[in-house]
C-alpha cells in the first residue's frame, strides 16, 4: 500500500477544508487535503451563495456580524474573480414587524456593517419585481460568491506550491498511537485501494461530519447538529440584487442572484443524519410562499431545481433538538490537545461561508503551534488564482467571451455558455468520468435544459478522449440523469415540467436510453 | 444591483416569457437570418439564453444581436410563447445607445423626412440620384446604405393631396384610414384603390393627417424617437375611434399595423399608455377586415374575371399578426385568378435591414429561397402586403409586384 | 368590431395530430383551419411512425401484439381506435408523402414488423413505419456499420454510437468525416442544407469513400436533405456504392421538418388554412357544444367558429395541459377535464428517474369516441389524450396518426359533408 508523508493531512475539501490546505501551502507547509467525494459537494457547494455582509446578524448576533463585515472586504480583495458584487436590501414588507428596521439600523452601526437606508421608490426602481408594499429598505454590501470557483482556485493555488489534492478519497481510518494522531488511512473511490497518510497534524475540516470523524480519532463529545435547508433556483434572474426580509432571520428570507439563477432559501429543521438529503415537498411549498412575499409573481416564474444543504451547528451549550437555527453561527475550533489531551489532531466546524478564510486562519495558528514554527498567514493579501487583477465577476463575462469568438468556439452547454475546450480541458485535468463532477465546475447542464441537450454531447465527448469505455460513458449519462432527476422532481411544475416531458422525449424517445447495453432487457415480445 | 429608466411591467412580461423556453430549437430552425450567415447566433441564443447573462444597468457585451432583422418569424414558430423577437429588440436598443447611432441609421429610419426632401417636385431629381450609380457609390461611402439596396422612386403627388381633392361620399360608416408612408410618399395609387374599395363597400373614409409609425426608428435601435413618433400617430388617430366603438383603423402596409397593433406597446413598453391601447384594439389590416366582412356576408362580391397567374408572398411581419393568410381567401373569390402560395419565410429586406451596407448580402441569401420560388412559378406579377418588400422583390427578379388588393380592385372594375 | 370567422371545423394545433386531422377534413370537403401556438412536435422527433415499440418488452410485430396489448390497457387511445385505425392512417401517410412536395421520398414498413434502428447514442430503437432514409440501419440485416460524424456538429458522437452499437451484437466502427462548415455551433439542418448540394455532395463523397471498407453500411446523422431527401441519399448511396442510412439526434429534427412540410402541404393543397402564432385564450359555449374559440392574434381577439372542433394541443410538454406551483393540473385551452391525475394524497412523481411517473398518462378525458367530456362537439387528438405514455411505448405517432384521422373522419360523417377522399 502506499503511503504519503506530509505536514499537514486536511480531512474534508469544502470550503474550509480548502481555506486551510490554501493557508498552509502558502506558509510553506506540505499539505495533502482529501474529500471523499468532490471538492465542495458537501455544504459548501449546497448554500445559496450568499457573501454576507453581516446585516442578516446585525441585530441577533452581533459577533458574527463583525465577523461578516471584516472578512466580506478581505474575501473581495483576494477572490475578486470569484465574486460578483450585487448589493444587497434589507426590506421591511407587509409581513415584517415594522419596528425591526431600526434595531436593525442601530444594529449595523454598532457592528461595522455599512448600511444606507434609501427610499423604496428608488428600491423599486433598480428592482421592479420586488414587493410594491416594501415601506423601508437599507443598502448594505452583500455580494455573491461562486464558492466551486473559489474552492477550486483555493486547491490549485495549493497544488502549485506542492500539495496534493484527493478528491474522491475517504478516509477508512485515523491512525492513533496512544494520544497521538499520526495520520489516515484513505480508500479511492475509482479503484478501492487503500493508501496511508503520515501527517504531523490532522485537520478535521469535514464541517457538518465532524463528529463522525473525530469519533474515528476516538474522541467523544464533537456534537455537531446537522441543520438541514431547502434552496430552489429559479430559471432566470428576478433579481439583480440580494434581497433580505428586514426582520429576524426565519425561513424563507433571503433571495440571492446566483450567476444566471436566483436561489431562494432557506429552511432549517434538525437532522440526524448529515447526509440527508431529502426534500420535504411541505418545505418547496413553503419556499414558494415565502417567494411570493418578496417577488409578487414568484409562483408564476420557473424553479429549475431545488436541493438541501446540511449546516454544520456546533453545540458546546443544550440547544433543543428540532429548531437548530438558535445555536451560534459562529465556528469553533478544538484544539484536541487542550481539550481532550491529544495531539496532532485539530477539528474546525460551525461557521458559515463567509468566514472560511477566518476559520482556515483559526485553524491554521493551532496547526502551526503544534508543528513548532509559528509562520504567519498569507491569505488576507495573497490573491487567489484566477484573482490576481481585483476585477470582481460580472454577469455577462460567459457571453461577452462567446460573442468575442463567435463563429470559431464550439458551445456544448447553450444554457450556461460552456465551451467545447473548456469541457475537455476540465475531463483531463480532473481524470473524471462523472458529469456531476464537471458540472459543478463549469456550470455544465446547470440552465433551464438541465441537461436535456448538452449531456449527450458532453457524454460522447467524454467517452471520444482516451480511455473511457462505452459503458463508462452510458453510465456516466444515465447517473447524471438519475442525480439530476432528485433535483427537479420535487419542483416539477409549470415550465419545468414542459422542460422535463421534452428532455424525456429526447432521452428516452430519440436516444433510448433506457435500451442502452447495460440496460438492455432480456425478454422480446413478439 | 440593476435597472434604471424604462423598466417597466411590460419588460417583465418579455423578460418573464423567456422562463417558457425549452430550448427545442424550433426558432432556429425557422430564423431566415441565422441559417444564411454566421454572424447571427440565431434567436434562441440572442433572446432567451442571453438574455439570462443581461443586467439591465450594466453595459451590453453583445454585437451579434444587431443582425437579428427583426422579422419576428421567431415569435410566431416558438410553440411555447417566448416572446424572442421582442426581447431581441430590446436588447438591440440597449447595444446601440450603447455604441451610438451611426448618421444612416437617424435618416433611413425616418421616412418622413425622407419623403418630404424628395417627394412632390423634387421628385425627377430625386429619384435620378437614387438611380444613379456614381451618386449610390458615393451614398454607399458616405451613409453607408447599399449602392445596390433597392430604393423607391419619390411619387410627384403625395397620397394625402390627391385624398384632400376627392374626399369620400358622406355615407355614415366612417373609416380612419392609416395610409403609410410607403403609400404617401412613394405609392400614392396604392392608397387610392385603397379608399375606392372601401367607398366601392359603403364606407365613408377618413383620413386624419397623420406621419410615420415609429417601426423603422424601434428596428435600427433608436426607442426613444421611436416612442415619440408612435405615441403622436397614436394622439392623431385616437379621436376619430374614441366616442364610436364601431369605428375603425384600417391599413394596407402589414408592418405598420403591425406596429400599432403591438410591436410598439410590447417592444417599446407602451403598455400604459391609453390612446395606443385604443389604437391598437380598433387598427386592422385591410385584407383581414375585408375577409371580416365576407364572413358576415357584408362584402360587395361583384367581381369580373381576372385571367392571371400570381405569386403570393405573406410578408413576415404579416405572418406576425396572427391572422394567417386573409389576402388568399380574398383571391379565391375572384374568377379566374390563379394564385401560387409561396414557401418562403422572408424576402430578406426586413423593413430597413437590407438596405444597409453590412446587410445588404444577408439580406439578399434570405430573399434567395423566395426568388428562385418565383422565377420557377411562372407568375407574372407577385401579390405582397408590404411595401419594402415588393421593393426587394423586383429589385432582385425584375418581376411587377404589387398589393394584394390591386387584384380585388381589378376584379371590382374601379 | 367582434373579429369572427366561420369555418366547417376548426383545428387547434399544428403537430402531426393536428395537420393530419386538419389536412383529412379538408381532403373531405370540409372548410377547416388549423389554429397553432407555434410549430408542433414534428420538428422535435426522429419522424419514424412509432406503433409500439416496448409492451413493456420490445415488440416485433406491432400487429400481432396489438390486440393483446388493448386488451390490458382499455384506457389507452388505441382501444378507442382500433388495429385497423392505425392502419388505414398509416397508409393514408405513406401515400401522401409519395405524392407531396419531396420528390421520389418514401416512408416504408407496416404494422407487421418492426425496423430496429440505431439511435444516436447506439441503443437500437424499434420503428414500424420508417423513412427510407432511415431503413438500411435495420439492425435486422446490418452485418457492419460504419457510423460516420464530424466534429463540427456537436450533437452527433459517432464514436460512442459505434461502440454501443458494438455491444449490441452490431458491429460498428466509427469515422469522422472532415467537413467544413460556416460556425462551430452548427446544427443538423445547417449539415442537412449542404446535402441538398449537389456539388457538395459530390465532394463529401469523395473524401468519405477513400475511408471506408469493404462491406460496412454507412450510418450518417439525420442530416440527409431537407428539399431533396430522396435525392441526396440515393446520390450518396450510388457515389459510395453501398447502402446508408441516417440516424436521428438531437433537435432540430430535419426528417421531421420534411414531415411538417409534407403534412402541411397536404392541408394546403386541399385547401385547408393554417394560423400560426395564433394561441387559443379563451372559448364560448353553447350548452354542451363549443360555439368558438378565441386566439390572441394581434391588437384584438380573432375568434373562430364552427359546429366542430379538435383539439390537438398536445400534452404536458406544450404548457396545453399544466400543473402549476400549488400541484392543480389544468387543461389551459378549453377548460376540460383531465383524465389519469394522481389520486389526492397520492405521489406525482417517484424518485426512481426511469420508473414510470403517475402524471405520465395524464390527458383530457373522453368517451369511447375520444370525443371530449363535456363538450360532445370537441375531438382530442395525439399527446392530449389519456392513457399511454407515448415516449416509453413508442407509440407517439400511430397515436398521433390514428386519432388525428379518426378526428376528421367522425366530423365528416358527422357533419354531412361530402365523403373523404379515399387513403
Amino acid at each position: 500500500m502506499a503511503t504519503l508523508s506530509t505536514d499537514v493531512l486536511v480531512i474534508g475539501g469544502g470550503a474550509t477544508g480548502a481555506g486551510v490546505a490554501w493557508d498552509a501551502a502558502l506558509r510553506g507547509y506540505d499539505v495533502v487535503l482529501a474529500d471523499r467525494f468532490d471538492l465542495a459537494e458537501g455544504t459548501s457547494g449546497r448554500f445559496h451563495g450568499l457573501l454576507h455582509s453581516g446585516g442578516r446578524y446585525a441585530v441577533k448576533d452581533p459577533h458574527a456580524a463583525e465577523e461578516c463585515i471584516h472578512e466580506n472586504r478581505i474575501l473581495r480583495n483576494i477572490a475578486a474573480d470569484c465574486i460578483e458584487d450585487i448589493g444587497g436590501f434589507f426590506v421591511t414588507t407587509p409581513f415584517d414587524d415594522p419596528e425591526y428596521a431600526d434595531k436593525f439600523m442601530a444594529g449595523c452601526r454598532a457592528t461595522g456593517v455599512d448600511c444606507e437606508e434609501i427610499d423604496p421608490a428608488q428600491a423599486l426602481r433598480e428592482e421592479p419585481r420586488l414587493n410594491p408594499g416594501i415601506s423601508r429598505v437599507f443598502r448594505v454590501p452583500d455580494g455573491n460568491i461562486d464558492v466551486w470557483k473559489t474552492v477550486w482556485a483555493m486547491a490549485r493555488g495549493a497544488q502549485e506550491r506542492g500539495a496534493r489534492i484527493l478528491p474522491y478519497h475517504a478516509v477508512v481510518a485515523i491512525h492513533r498511537e496512544g494520544d497521538v494522531v499520526t495520520g489516515a488511512r484513505l480508500r479511492g473511490h475509482a479503484t478501492g485501494e487503500e493508501l496511508d497518510v503520515e501527517a504531523r497534524v490532522t485537520v478535521n475540516a469535514s464541517g457538518a461530519w465532524a463528529g463522525q470523524v473525530a469519533e474515528m480519532a476516538g474522541i467523544e463529545g464533537v456534537r455537531v447538529l446537522p441543520g438541514r435547508g431547502i434552496m430552489i433556483a429559479m430559471n432566470h434572474r428576478l433579481v439583480n440584487t440580494c434581497i433580505n426580509r428586514c426582520q429576524m432571520p426565519t425561513d424563507g428570507d433571503i433571495i440571492v442572484p446566483m450567476r444566471t439563477v436566483c436561489i431562494i432559501g432557506t429552511t432549517d429543521e434538525h437532522t440526524e443524519d448529515p447526509d440527508d438529503h431529502h426534500v420535504p415537498l411541505a418545505e418547496v411549498d413553503q419556499m414558494l410562499d415565502d417567494g411570493e412575499k418578496l417577488v409578487p409573481g414568484f409562483r408564476e416564474a420557473r424553479a429549475l431545481r431545488v436541493w438541501t444543504g446540511v449546516r454544520p451547528l456546533f453545540e458546546d451549550a443544550k440547544a433543543s433538538d428540532t429548531q437548530t437555527r438558535d445555536v451560534t453561527r459562529a465556528h469553533a475550533m478544538l484544539d484536541h490537545a487542550e481539550r481532550d489531551g491529544v495531539t496532532g489532531f485539530v477539528t474546525i466546524t460551525g461557521g458559515k461561508l463567509t468566514t472560511f478564510r477566518l476559520m482556515a486562519e483559526d485553524t491554521m495558528t493551532a496547526v502551526s503551534r503544534h508543528l513548532g514554527d509559528e509562520r504567519p498567514c498569507l491569505t488576507k493579501t495573497e490573491p487567489l488564482p484566477g484573482s490576481e487583477d481585483g476585477a470582481t465577476y460580472t454577469l455577462g463575462e460567459r457571453l461577452q467571451r462567446k460573442e468575442k469568438n463567435l463563429v470559431d468556439e464550439q458551445i456544448i452547454c447553450e444554457c450556461e455558455l460552456v465551451p467545447r475546450w473548456k469541457l475537455e480541458q476540465a475531463i483531463q485535468r480532473r481524470a473524471t468520468t462523472n458529469l456531476d463532477d464537471i458540472r459543478r465546475l463549469l456550470r455544465l447542464a446547470m440552465g433551464p435544459c438541465q441537461g436535456g441537450f448538452c449531456i449527450y454531447r458532453a457524454a460522447g465527448i467524454l467517452h471520444g478522449l482516451d480511455g473511457l469505455s462505452a459503458e463508462q460513458a452510458d453510465d456516466s449519462l444515465l447517473d447524471f440523469l438519475k442525480e439530476r432527476w432528485k433535483g427537479t422532481w420535487p419542483i416539477l411544475y409549470g415550465d419545468q415540467l414542459r422542460q422535463a416531458r421534452l428532455d424525456d422525449w429526447i432521452f428516452q424517445g430519440v436516444l433510448d436510453v433506457e435500451h442502452l447495453p447495460a440496460n438492455q432487457p432480456e425478454a422480446v415480445a413478439t | 444591483m440593476s435597472t434604471g429608466a424604462g423598466t417597466t411591467p411590460i419588460d417583465d412580461l418579455l423578460r418573464g416569457s423567456i422562463d417558457h423556453c425549452v430550448k427545442c430549437t424550433i426558432c432556429e430552425s425557422q430564423c431566415p437570418v441565422s441559417n444564411v450567415t454566421p454572424l447571427f447566433p440565431g434567436p434562441k441564443y440572442a433572446g432567451p439564453q442571453a438574455e439570462r447573462y443581461r443586467v439591465a444597468d450594466e453595459p451590453s457585451v453583445e454585437w451579434s444581436v444587431d443582425y437579428c432583422s427583426g422579422c419576428g418569424i421567431c415569435s410566431q414558430s416558438c410553440p411555447q410563447g417566448v416572446k424572442i423577437a421582442e426581447v431581441n429588440a430590446q436588447a438591440r436598443n440597449k447595444l446601440k445607445k450603447q455604441k451610438g447611432y451611426p448618421l444612416r441609421d437617424r435618416i433611413i429610419t425616418r421616412p418622413t423626412w425622407l419623403g418630404r426632401a424628395g417627394g412632390g417636385p423634387m421628385a425627377p431629381l430625386a429619384n435620378l440620384t437614387i438611380d444613379f450609380k456614381p451618386f449610390r457609390i458615393i451614398g454607399e461611402k458616405l451613409l453607408k446604405v447599399h449602392r445596390d439596396a433597392p430604393a423607391p422612386e419619390f411619387a410627384r403627388h403625395r397620397f394625402s393631396s390627391w385624398f384632400k381633392k376627392h374626399p369620400s361620399p358622406p355615407t355614415g360608416k366612417k373609416i380612419v384610414y392609416f395610409h403609410n408612408c410607403g403609400t404617401e410618399y412613394y405609392e400614392p395609387w396604392e392608397g387610392q384603390k385603397v379608399v375606392q374599395i372601401l367607398e366601392h363597400n359603403g364606407f365613408e373614409v377618413v383620413v386624419p393627417k397623420q406621419d410615420c409609425c415609429g417601426l423603422p426608428l424601434q428596428s435600427s435601435g433608436l426607442f426613444d424617437d421611436a416612442r415619440k413618433v408612435v405615441l403622436k400617430l397614436a394622439r392623431a388617430l385616437v379621436p376619430y375611434v374614441r366616442d364610436d366603438p364601431d369605428t375603425l383603423i384600417v391599413g394596407n402596409a402589414t408592418s405598420c399595423t403591425l406596429m400599432l397593433k403591438r410591436e410598439a406597446r410590447e417592444i417599446l413598453s407602451l403598455e400604459h399608455d391609453p390612446d395606443l391601447k385604443l389604437v391598437s384594439e380598433r387598427t386592422y389590416d385591410l385584407c383581414e377586415l375585408l375577409l371580416e366582412l365576407h364572413d358576415r356576408g357584408e362584402l360587395k362580391t361583384d367581381f369580373q374575371p381576372v385571367n392571371e397567374h400570381i405569386f403570393y408572398h405573406a410578408p413576415c411581419q404579416q405572418q406576425g399578426h396572427f391572422i394567417g393568410k386573409p389576402a388568399l381567401d380574398l383571391f379565391a373569390l375572384i374568377p379566374g385568378l390563379e394564385v401560387t402560395e409561396g414557401n418562403a419565410r422572408c424576402c430578406g429586406i426586413a423593413g430597413t435591414y437590407g438596405l444597409k451596407v453590412e446587410k445588404y448580402d444577408i439580406a439578399q441569401k434570405v430573399g434567395a429561397d423566395l426568388f428562385g420560388q418565383i422565377r420557377g412559378s411562372g407568375a407574372a406579377e407577385v401579390a405582397c402586403d408590404s411595401e419594402t418588400c415588393r421593393w426587394q422583390i423586383t429589385h432582385a427578379t425584375g418581376h411587377k409586384s404589387v398589393h394584394p388588393i390591386d387584384y380585388l380592385h381589378r376584379a371590382y372594375g374601379l | 368590431m367582434r373579429s369572427e370567422l366561420h369555418y366547417d371545423a376548426v383545428v387547434i394545433g399544428a403537430g402531426t395530430a393536428g395537420l393530419v386531422a386538419g389536412a383529412r377534413l379538408a381532403e373531405g370537403g370540409a372548410r377547416v383551419c388549423v389554429l397553432a401556438k407555434g410549430i408542433g412536435s414534428t420538428h422535435l422527433a426522429p419522424a419514424t411512425i412509432d406503433v409500439l415499440g416496448y409492451a413493456p418488452d420490445r415488440v416485433v410485430s406491432p400487429s400481432g401484439v396489438l390486440p393483446e396489448f388493448i386488451a390490458a390497457h382499455p384506457g389507452h387511445p388505441y382501444a378507442a381506435l382500433g388495429v385497423d385505425a392505425i392502419a388505414e392512417a398509416a397508409r393514408w401517410l405513406q401515400s401522401r408523402v409519395e405524392s407531396g412536395p419531396l420528390a421520389g421520398y418514401r416512408y416504408l414498413g407496416d404494422l407487421d414488423r418492426n425496423y430496429l434502428l440505431p439511435t444516436a447514442v447506439g441503443a437500437l430503437r424499434p420503428s414500424a413505419i420508417v423513412p427510407e432514409t432511415m431503413a438500411a440501419g435495420d439492425s435486422a440485416d446490418l452485418e457492419r456499420a460504419c457510423v460516420v460524424g464530424t466534429r463540427m456538429l456537436r450533437d452527433f458522437h459517432p464514436a460512442l454510437c459505434a461502440s454501443n452499437l458494438s455491444r449490441l451484437g452490431v458491429p460498428a466502427r466509427s469515422v469522422e468525416a472532415d467537413i467544413e462548415l460556416e460556425r462551430a455551433d452548427q446544427n443538423a439542418l445547417g449539415l442537412a442544407r449542404h446535402f441538398d448540394d449537389p456539388g457538395w455532395r459530390a465532394a463529401f463523397a469523395g473524401r468519405l469513400a477513400l475511408k471506408l471498407q469493404a462491406d460496412e453500411r454507412v450510418g450518417l446523422p439525420a442530416v440527409l436533405g431537407v428539399r431533396d431527401p430522396h435525392g441526396a441519399w440515393s446520390d450518396l448511396e450510388h457515389r459510395l456504392g453501398r447502402q446508408v442510412f441516417e440516424i436521428p439526434t438531437l433537435p432540430p429534427s430535419v426528417p421531421g421538418m420534411r414531415l411538417y412540410e409534407i403534412l402541411r402541404a397536404a392541408l394546403r393543397a386541399a385547401g385547408g388554412r393554417l394560423v400560426l402564432g395564433a394561441e387559443v385564450i379563451s372559448s364560448e359555449r353553447d350548452g354542451s357544444r363549443l360555439s368558438s374559440v378565441a386566439t390572441h392574434s394581434a391588437g384584438h381577439e380573432t375568434r373562430y367558429a364552427a359546429p366542430w372542433f379538435v383539439l390537438a394541443s398536445g400534452g404536458f410538454n406544450s404548457g396545453a395541459i399544466e400543473l402549476d406551483s400549488h400541484w392543480v393540473t389544468h387543461e389551459r385551452v378549453l377548460g376540460l377535464s383531465l383524465r389519469g391525475l394522481p389520486a389526492e394524497g397520492e405521489p406525482r412523481f417517484l424518485g426512481d428517474y426511469l420508473a414510470e411517473q403517475p402524471m405520465s398518462q395524464v390527458g383530457v378525458a373522453v368517451d369511447g369516441e375520444l370525443r371530449a367530456e363535456g363538450a360532445e362537439n370537441v375531438l382530442v387528438a395525439g399527446a392530449a389524450l389519456p392513457g399511454a405514455v407515448p415516449w416509453r411505448e413508442g407509440c407517439g405517432e400511430g397515436i398521433a396518426l390514428a386519432s388525428g384521422s379518426h378526428a376528421a373522419q367522425l366530423v365528416l360523417a358527422r357533419s354531412g359533408a361530402p365523403a373523404g377522399a379515399a387513403a
